[in-house]
């Protein structure tokens, strides 16, 4: 069966830079054999997380709305590439807020006890962080990770890797960056080969 | 003369209502309320209809924000404050999406202070606001506020106050909704910080 791989798009902007990039690394992907899909989150209809807390004694999320689809929908998945532009600092609301709901699945793991993946399944599952931001300054990702390796660890991937390219604003966009694109390309199809070779025949 | 009055607007972002984080935010407004010379506005987030930021780059140009909805009130008490406190618990490492969609439409002040290059402030309260950053955490790792401050500084750096100028109380270690009642120098340190901050203000307002 074919690698599965699953791009969501966080921007609230369609086409723009971040998912651009997300589309290059889905391309690689795709190149390599992987079965790719792509969800954008401003189209789904979901609220953030109410902090209510009955998942912690139902393992389940009370509102019912597209994003616990989304989240089953992640955990069938063998890579997950989770893109969001860098807005003051940090991703943007509307993947903090799917990010937030997966609460109930962190209390299935570590409140319940009622799901862990051993460590054969997070080594072929891989996370990948793609993004991209207007400023140059070498650490404006360094917020949005503690973020991602939260949501990667309670889902069940592997942090692979990064997908980043800050300075934006200074290239014109993610086309008139030399690498980028080039680099989320070479980048998909990689972890694709490399999920491959984790899988048993 | 008249004493002026300090203009105090505090955001509980929690989608929790009167939790831990919320609870700390009230002490240090409890705490200011009594001092008499101020107006407190407290804005609760979750019923204040701020949609996230669309990422349109319009305010660049246009120097206001395309999307009707709370922010439209909130804008002016923004402006208006001498005390802004922003309140959020961590979720995931980071602040609550609500307070993050906050923190982004703030976008129309970025671009009005670094893009158009107008005032945000008028130049008499220039380096005098103060604002305040409260937070509680379930988690006990020291760390685990550091996603939330870069974010948190943007916020306050964007509508004129100094980074010198944040004041910080965070607690760790407190999940369940009141947690926070049984830390223990928590609410203490509430009152003190509410007093520094208002002993402060003053006399920069009077200055």
């Amino acid at each position: 069966m074919s690698v599965r791989v699953l791009g969501i798009s966080g921007s609230p902007h369609r086409h723009g830079n971040t998912e651009t990039l997300l589309d290059a690394f889905l391309e690689g992907a795709g190149n390599a054999g992987g079965s790719v899909e792509k969800t954008i989150l401003k189209d789904l209809d979901y609220t953030p997380c109410r902090g209510c807390n009955i998942c912690h004694k139902e393992g389940v999320c009370i509102v019912k709305d597209d994003a616990p689809g989304l989240l089953e929908h992640i955990l069938s998945a063998d890579c997950l590439a989770v893109a969001s532009p860098i807005y003051s600092m940090g991703i943007t609301a509307e993947l903090k807020g799917l990010i937030d709901r997966a609460q109930y699945i962190w209390a299935r793991k570590f409140v319940l006890k009622t799901l862990y993946f051993p460590d054969s399944h997070i080594r072929r599952h891989k996370g990948i962080f793609i993004s991209t931001a207007g400023l140059a300054w070498d650490n404006v990702f360094d917020a949005a990770f503690p973020a991602i390796t939260a949501f990667f660890n309670t889902m069940g991937f592997e942090y692979y890797d990064n997908i980043i390219a800050n300075d934006m604003d200074r290239y014109k966009g993610i086309r008139g960056h030399p690498t980028a694109l080039a680099e989320a390309r070479a980048k998909g199809e990689e972890v694709v080969r490399v999920i491959e070779r984790l899988t048993p025949d | 003369m008249r004493r002026m009055r300090i203009k105090i607007l505090a955001f509980a972002g929690s989608p929790r209502r009167h939790g831990n984080s919320e609870t700390l935010l009230d002490w240090v407004l409890d705490t200011m309320q009594k001092e008499g010379d101020v107006d407190i506005d407290k804005v609760i987030l979750v019923d204040a209809e701020v949609n996230p930021c669309r990422g349109c780059n319009a305010c660049e140009v246009l120097n206001k924000c395309v999307q009707r909805d709370g922010m439209d009130i909130l804008h002016d008490k923004i402006i208006d404050a001498d005390v802004i406190i922003l309140s959020s618990p961590i979720f995931c490492m980071g602040i609550c999406a609500q307070a993050k969609a906050l923190i982004d439409r703030f976008q129309v002040f970025r671009s009005r202070k670094y893009v158009l290059k107008l005032p945000i402030i008028p130049p008499e309260r220039k380096g005098k606001r103060i604002g305040i950053f409260i937070s509680s955490a379930g988690q006990t790792w020291e760390h685990v506020f550091n996603g939330a401050i870069p974010s948190v500084k943007c916020f306050f750096h964007v509508i004129d106050v100094r980074d010198r100028d944040i004041h910080y109380l965070m607690v760790n270690g407190v999940d369940e909704k009141g947690a926070i009642l049984k830390h223990p120098s928590a609410q203490k340190d509430a009152e003190l910080l509410a007093h520094t901050v208002i002993t402060d203000i003053r006399a920069r307002l009077a200055g």
